[in-house]
C-alpha cells in the first residue's frame, strides 16, 4: 500500500522546444510506509514532484504511479498538507476535518468517532468549534494535518508544511510529526528546503539538482538513525547535536552549495 | 470616534443655522431658488397629509422601494450565477466576454429611452432599466470572486474528493462571497440611481415622480423633500444589505481587520 | 480543474459569442418575432448611425450632439477636478478640515447625481448650466476621495526623511506630499471621468436641448428605435475612448515612477 513510483518522469512547462524544463529523468521509488524528504535549491522541481503525485499536475514524459496505478487526478488516497494551510475560513475546525469524510461517504457516527480520535491525538479537542482565524499558524497547520490524516490515506504529501511557521513552532511541529508518524505510519513524501528538518524526519533524503531538476543523490538516513539510536533522544536539539546527524547535514549542505554555485555563475 | 461624531453634529448644526439665516433671516437666497427650512417643512406636511403628484409620501416611497427591490433581486438572481459561471468556466468566459465588452461602456441611464420605447412608463420599463444597470456589477464582481480564489484552497477541495454540487455550495460560493457582496452593494446603488432617473424621465408613481412634478411646479420645498427621501431610503437599504453582509461574512477577518 | 483556454481558442470563442449575439438579434428582428419598430435589425442601426452623422436630427448631426455633450462634460469634469482635488488634498493634510467637511461630504455623497436634476432644471432651465451641475455632482466625489486618500496615506517615512533633511514646509508639500499623491489622484480622475460621463447622459435625458441624451429622448418620442440605439452606441464609444485614454495616461505616469505592477 502506498508505493510511489516515478518512471523516467519529465515535466516541461510550455512548448517542448523552448519551454522550461522543470524535471528530467526522475526515477524514484518510495516504499510502503517510507518517509522520504526531497531537498534542493529553489526552482529545482521538488514541489513539482509532489504535485505530480497529488494529481494537480501531469508529467509530460514518463509515468507517476501509486501502487501500480498511474496518477490521473487528485483524491483522498493521496492527502496533501499545504504550506499555506488551505483551510476553509468559513468552516470550523470540526467541519474542516469532516469534509473529506463526508465526501468518502462515511456515516455520521463513524465520522464523529474518527474526528474525535484525531482531535485528541493532535491536542485539538478544545478547539473543535473554533474558526481558523482564531488559531495560531501552528494550530492551523495541525488542523490541516489532522484533515489529511483522518482520511487514512495511502500516501501523505507534505509541501513545505512548516515553511510558514516561526522557528520555535516549527521545531514543535517536527517533533509532533515524528510522534504521529511513529504511531500511525504511512508513506510520506515531504518537501522542504530546511536540511535539518529533512534529516530529522526522513528515512531517505533525496537531493535534487537545480533546474532542469534531476536526482543528484539519495541518502539513506534510516540506517544511520537506527545504528546511532537517534530515537532514544526525546528532544530535537539532542538529536541535532549528535555527530552522525551533523555529518549528514553538512554533507547535504555541501551538495546543495555546489548546486547554488553553479547557478550563480 | 466620538470626537468625530461631535464635530459632525456641530457641523450639521452650523449648516442648519447658515441655511436658516441665508434663506429666512437675510433673504440671501431667493425663495424660488432654494427652499427655507420653513418651506421644506410645509412641503413635507403637504405631501404627508394631502399627497402630491398622485399619492402621499408613503405611497410614492413604497412604490419606489418595491421597484428597486424587485429590480435588484432580478438583477442579482441573473447576474451572480452568470458571473460565477463565467469565472469558473473559461470557455463560457471566452464566449460571453465580447458581448460584455460592448454592453459595458453604455451608461446604465442610457437604457432609459429604449426601455420607455419598449415598455412605456409603467413598472415594467423601470424594472427593465434597473436590470440593465444593476446586472453588470453583479456579474463582474462574482466573476472576480471566483477568479481570486486562492489555488491551494481549490486544490485542497479536489484532494478531499469533493463532488461538484457540494463544491459549489461549500467552497466556491463562500470563497467568492466577499466579492459577491461588493457586487451586490454596487448593484443596489445602481438600482436606486437608475430608478430615480427613470422616474424623473416619466412615471406615474414614485419618489422620482415627486421630484419631476415638483420641478415642473417650481416647488423647491418639495424637491428638497424628495431628495432627502431618496437619500434616506437609499441609505436604509444599503444599511440592511451591509448588515446581511456582516453576518454572512463573520469569518472574513481580513476584511474586518481592514475596516478596523 | 478547468482545462486552460489558449489565446487562439478564446479569440475564436469570442467571435462565436459575438456572432451568436448579432445573429440572434438579426433573426428576432427580421423574422418579425419582435416588431421591427421595436427591434431594428443590426444593419438598420448601422444605417441610421451613418445617416445621423450626416443629417441633422433634433437640431444637429450626431457629431454635433456629441460635441455639445462633450463640451458640457469637459466643463463639469474640469470644475470637479479643480475644486475637488485641492479640497481632497487639504482634507488629507489638515485633520480639522477633514473632520468638518467629512460629515457634509458623506451625507451629500449618498444623493445620486441624478437627484440634483430638479434643482438644476429650476436654476438653469435647459441651459448649459444644468448638465454641468449634474456632471459636477457625479465627478466631484471621486476627485475628492482619491486626492484625500493620496494625501492622507503618504508613507510617513517619506515625511520623516524630508524633515530629517531640514526641508521647509512649503517645499515638503511641493516636493514630497504632492508628488506622492499623484497616483491616487490620477486613479480618481479616471473614475471621476467615468461617473461624470454617465451622469451627463442622465442629465441630458431631462434637462437639455442639445446633446446625445437629448437626441435619444427625441428619438424615443418619435419612436425611432434605431436613433435611440445609435445614440447608445455613440455614448458607449466615447465613454470607452475616454476611459482608455485615461488608463494609458495612468499607466505612463505609474511606469515613470516604477510603480507599475
Amino acid at each position: 500500500m502506498g508505493v510511489i513510483r516515478f518512471d523516467d518522469v519529465g515535466r516541461i512547462f510550455g512548448s517542448k522546444a523552448k519551454g522550461f524544463v522543470a524535471l528530467k529523468n526522475i526515477d524514484l521509488e518510495i516504499g510502503d510506509r517510507e518517509f522520504v524528504a526531497i531537498v534542493g535549491p529553489s526552482g529545482c522541481g521538488k514541489t513539482t514532484c509532489l504535485r505530480l503525485v497529488a494529481g494537480f499536475d501531469h508529467a509530460t514524459s514518463g509515468t507517476v504511479s501509486v501502487d501500480g496505478t498511474p496518477v490521473k487526478r487528485p483524491g483522498p488516497d493521496r492527502a496533501v498538507v499545504f504550506q499555506q494551510f488551505a483551510l476553509f475560513p468559513w468552516k470550523s475546525v470540526w467541519d474542516n476535518i469532516e469534509l473529506g469524510l463526508r465526501n468518502l461517504g462515511l456515516r455520521a457516527a463513524e465520522r464523529t468517532e474518527r474526528i474525535g480520535a484525531i482531535l485528541d491525538l493532535m491536542h485539538l479537542a478544545p478547539y473543535a468549534e473554533h474558526f481558523p482565524h482564531q488559531l495560531s499558524g501552528g494550530m492551523q497547520q495541525r488542523v490541516a494535518i489532522a484533515r489529511a490524516y483522518v482520511l487514512d490515506p495511502d500516501v501523505l504529501l507534505m509541501d513545505e508544511p512548516f515553511g510558514a511557521l516561526d522557528a520555535q513552532t516549527r521545531v514543535v511541529m517536527q517533533e509532533e510529526l515524528v510522534r504521529l508518524a511513529r504511531k500511525n505510519p504511512r508513506t510520506v513524501l515531504f518537501i522542504t528546503h530546511a536540511v535539518e528538518e529533512a534529516v530529522y524526519l526522513a528515512d531517505r533524503v533525496v537531493i535534487m539538482t537545480r533546474a532542469p531538476g534531476r536526482i543528484k543523490e539519495v541518502l539513506d538516513v534510516a540506517s544511520i538513525r537506527n545504528a546511532e539510536d537517534w530515537g532514544s533522544h526525546e528532544k530535537i536539539e539532542d538529536v541535532m547535536d549528535l555527530e552522525s546527524f551533523v555529518h549528514l547535514r553538512t554533507h547535504i549542505w555541501r551538495s546543495l552549495r555546489e548546486e547554488k554555485a553553479s547557478q550563480d555563475v | 470616534m466620538s470626537r468625530r461624531i461631535l464635530i459632525g453634529l456641530a457641523t450639521l448644526a452650523v449648516v442648519f443655522v447658515l441655511w436658516y439665516t441665508a434663506t429666512t433671516v437675510l433673504g440671501l437666497i431667493a425663495p424660488g431658488r432654494f427652499p427655507s427650512p420653513a418651506e421644506t417643512w410645509s412641503a413635507l406636511v403637504h405631501i404627508w397629509d394631502r399627497g402630491y403628484g398622485g399619492g402621499d409620501l408613503v405611497t410614492h416611497a413604497l412604490h419606489s422601494l418595491r421597484l428597486v427591490v424587485l429590480g435588484f433581486l432580478v438583477a442579482i438572481a441573473t447576474g451572480v450565477p452568470l458571473g460565477l459561471f463565467m469565472g469558473w468556466n473559461r470557455r463560457a468566459e471566452a464566449i460571453i466576454n465580447p458581448i460584455f465588452l460592448i454592453i459595458r461602456p453604455i451608461p446604465p441611464l442610457a437604457w432609459i429611452p429604449l426601455a420607455i420605447l419598449w415598455l412605456g412608463l409603467g413598472d415594467g420599463a423601470k424594472i427593465l432599466v434597473i436590470w440593465f444597470s444593476a446586472f453588470v456589477p453583479s456579474v463582474i464582481n462574482s466573476f472576480a470572486g471566483v477568479r481570486t480564489i486562492e489555488r491551494p484552497m481549490l486544490e485542497a477541495s479536489f484532494m478531499l474528493g469533493t463532488p461538484r454540487l457540494r463544491f459549489i455550495q461549500e467552497v466556491l460560493l463562500p470563497a467568492a462571497s466577499p466579492m459577491i457582496f461588493t457586487g451586490l452593494r454596487l448593484s443596489l446603488q445602481a438600482s436606486w440611481t437608475t430608478l430615480v432617473a427613470a422616474e424623473l424621465v416619466g412615471a406615474f408613481y414614485g419618489l422620482g415622480r415627486v421630484l419631476n412634478v415638483a420641478q415642473q411646479d417650481l416647488y423647491p420645498g418639495m424637491i428638497l423633500v424628495g431628495m432627502v427621501a431618496v437619500a434616506i431610503f437609499g441609505w436604509g437599504t444599503t444599511r440592511l444589505l451591509g448588515m446581511l453582509e456582516t453576518y454572512t461574512l463573520r469569518w472574513n477577518t481580513a476584511a474586518l481587520a481592514a475596516r478596523g | 480543474m478547468q482545462p486552460p483556454v489558449t489565446f487562439l481558442q478564446s479569440v475564436a470563442l469570442g467571435f462565436l459569442g459575438l456572432g451568436l449575439f448579432i445573429g440572434l438579434w438579426y433573426v428576432l428582428s427580421v423574422s418579425g418575432f419582435v416588431p421591427r419598430v421595436f427591434l431594428p435589425s443590426p444593419g438598420e442601426v448601422v444605417d441610421r448611425f451613418a445617416v445621423l452623422m450626416e443629417r441633422r436630427f433634433a437640431g444637429a448631426t450626431l457629431l454635433g450632439h456629441l460635441a455639445a455633450s462633450f463640451e458640457r462634460f469637459a466643463y463639469g469634469f474640469l470644475l470637479a477636478a479643480v475644486v475637488g482635488i485641492p479640497l481632497g488634498l487639504l482634507m488629507g493634510w489638515y485633520r480639522l478640515l477633514d473632520e468638518i467637511v467629512s460629515p457634509l461630504f458623506d451625507g451629500l455623497r449618498f444623493v445620486a447625481p441624478i437627484a440634483w436634476v430638479p434643482f438644476a432644471a429650476l436654476w438653469f432651465g435647459t441651459g448649459i448650466g444644468g448638465p454641468i451641475m449634474i456632471i459636477f455632482a457625479g465627478a466631484f466625489p471621486p476627485c475628492v476621495i482619491n486626492a484625500y486618500r493620496g494625501a492622507k496615506f503618504v508613507d510617513p517615512r517619506l515625511i520623516e526623511a524630508a524633515n530629517m533633511l531640514g526641508t521647509p514646509s512649503l517645499r515638503v508639500i511641493r516636493e514630497v506630499l504632492l508628488p506622492s499623491s499623484v497616483p491616487s489622484i490620477i486613479a480618481g480622475l479616471r473614475v471621476s471621468a467615468g461617473l461624470g460621463w454617465q451622469s451627463l447622459v442622465g442629465a441630458e435625458l431631462i434637462v437639455a436641448s442639445a446633446g446625445v441624451g437629448y437626441m435619444m429622448v427625441q428619438g424615443q418620442a418619435n419612436v425611432s428605435t434605431a436613433t435611440v440605439m445609435s445614440g447608445m452606441v455613440a455614448i458607449g464609444l466615447v465613454g470607452l475612448a475616454l476611459d482608455t485614454i485615461l488608463r494609458l495616461i495612468e499607466r505612463v505616469i505609474l511606469r515613470r515612477r516604477g510603480l507599475e505592477h
